[in-house]
């Protein structure tokens, strides 16, 4: 039986899958910077892909704030309390 | 003989995108003469240079709707944010200076978009040139002098093939083979299409015209620890970008002139010299009585890069332009830019911090030629009527 993923899990699955790298190149703690492909071309496709995952609305104030796992996480969460 | 062909887009074009995408039309074919967007972004109209087949006119037109497609669709409205507004102040000439430049022979159009500047203008540039040393000479900048021709190995490394290829215009040389020298001493002369020497005669690119100054400063300290961890330098350079049809009087230029000073180290070091710059070429502007207007804005990205690097740098203002009023025209112009490049160079070029996390850079620079362009568009040529500091200069 599969076990539930945690949100952090679930994000790094999404960004795992945008930014097109292998299992275990992203953890809890990755951001923006840490790997050549989430740059600036690679955070779009992240946000992109945060839009079609959880709903994240794409303007300037996301894009420039949703740049960790962390921030990212806590602002699905805020969103869905 | 010309022809016109009109385009319904498959996605109206808002407003804020009409001047970008009507920039990159020149590039979608090599028989577009004139490309324009109605004002409501719902037809566009091209002139090409003669008559086309209709299979060609259909070619055209797909191509003509994949940029549309590309660059409109799902566009993020970006938003302008004003740092500076002086459009308030006053202006003494509403015509295109242009006409007067020619006729006065001080500019001479060699090919579309290389100009030669007659004594007026290059007293002018010199004007501006001293006020943008004052604003290096504030930050005690390091002098650089940087080549004109710039790597293709280096601009590799930092992506700019994808992000600005339409612009870009290659150095070559002749193949070190006597056949080849021989054949084009012979034979190489200028038609209506260019130089008739053959394609085969010529190297494979290693260096291109350099598209701008800072990249030199960046690739000569790639692969090593900054020393210091800090940097600010001031070069001026030639920088050539290749914009087609859009290569209109001295608003766009081929090759041009432009002036900067280079912030290098950790990110808020950066940030404050940006923004340090910003105010304190507030005062010089004051003093010269600039029209202009500072505001966040974005790199002319390739089709295919356009729509996510635009968001993003638009997102985090990590560029600010300096826009000059052409009363001529009711319009402005980009004669200069605030830049933040957040750590990109650094992560791309290898150039570390003392802890050993990628350097930050960010740039203030300014085009000459443009910044005389509005400055006459703006003061005209009646030189009472110039701002005393520019008078008691060029005297």
């Amino acid at each position: 039986m599969e076990t539930q993923k945690t949100l952090s899990e679930q994000v790094q699955a999404v960004l795992q899958e945008a930014l097109r790298v292998g299992a275990g190149e992203i953890g809890p703690q990755t951001q923006f910077g840490d790997l050549p492909q989430w740059d600036s071309m690679g955070h779009m496709e992240v946000m992109v892909a945060l839009e079609k995952a959880f709903g994240v609305e794409i303007t300037a104030d996301t894009i420039t704030e949703l740049v960790s796992i962390p921030a990212i996480c806590s602002y699905i969460e805020a969103r869905h309390e | 003989m010309s022809e016109q062909l009109e385009i319904t887009p498959v996605v109206t074009i808002p407003d804020h995108l009409v001047g970008q995408i009507r920039s990159k039309l020149a590039y979608v074919d090599e028989l577009i003469a004139q490309a324009e967007i109605s004002e409501d972004g719902s037809l566009i109209t091209l002139a090409l240079h003669r008559k086309a087949s209709e299979d060609k006119k259909a070619n055209i037109a797909g191509k003509i709707q994949h940029v549309v497609e590309e660059m409109a669709r799902g566009a993020i409205q970006p938003k302008v944010e004003v740092l500076e507004d002086h459009s308030a102040r006053p202006t003494y000439y509403d015509r295109d200076p242009m006409e007067v430049l020619r006729a006065s022979a001080e500019v001479y159009e060699e090919e579309t978009g290389v100009f030669v500047f007659g004594p007026l203008v290059t007293r002018l540039m010199d004007f501006f040139e001293s006020r943008f040393l004052m604003l290096a000479d504030e930050f005690e900048a390091k002098p650089y002098r940087f080549p004109t021709l710039i790597s293709a190995k280096m601009l590799d490394r930092v992506d700019y093939f994808s992000a600005f290829p339409h612009s870009l215009t290659f150095a070559t040389h002749l193949r070190e083979d006597l056949d080849v020298i021989n054949h084009f001493a012979h034979e190489a002369h200028y038609t209506e299409d260019g130089l008739n020497a053959p394609a085969e005669s010529f190297s494979r690119f290693k260096m291109l015209n350099s598209p701008a100054v800072c990249y030199h400063l960046y690739f000569s300290l790639a692969d090593h620890p900054l020393p210091d961890g800090k940097l600010i330098a001031t070069a001026v350079g030639h920088c050539f970008r290749y914009e087609s049809t859009n290569l209109t009087s001295m608003e766009r230029l081929w090759n041009f002139t432009m002036r900067e000073v280079i912030f290098v180290g950790p990110k808020d070091f950066v940030l404050e010299n940006r923004e340090k710059s910003r105010q304190l070429m507030e005062k010089i502007f004051e003093d010269i009585g600039l029209v202009y207007h500072v505001e966040t804005a974005n790199d002319p990205f390739f089709v295919g890069e356009f729509r996510k690097q635009v968001a993003f740098q638009t997102a985090f203002q990590l560029k600010y332009e300096i826009r000059a009023k052409l009363p001529f025209k009711n319009s402005t112009l980009a004669v200069g830019s605030y830049n933040y490049h957040q750590d990109f160079f650094g992560r791309h070029l290898g150039i570390t911090l003392p802890d050993g996390g990628p350097i930050h850079t960010g740039c203030t620079a300014f085009g000459l030629e443009r910044i005389v362009y509005a400055f006459l568009s703006q003061f005209g040529f009646d030189q009472s009527k110039w701002p005393q500091v520019v008078r008691d200069w060029i005297k």
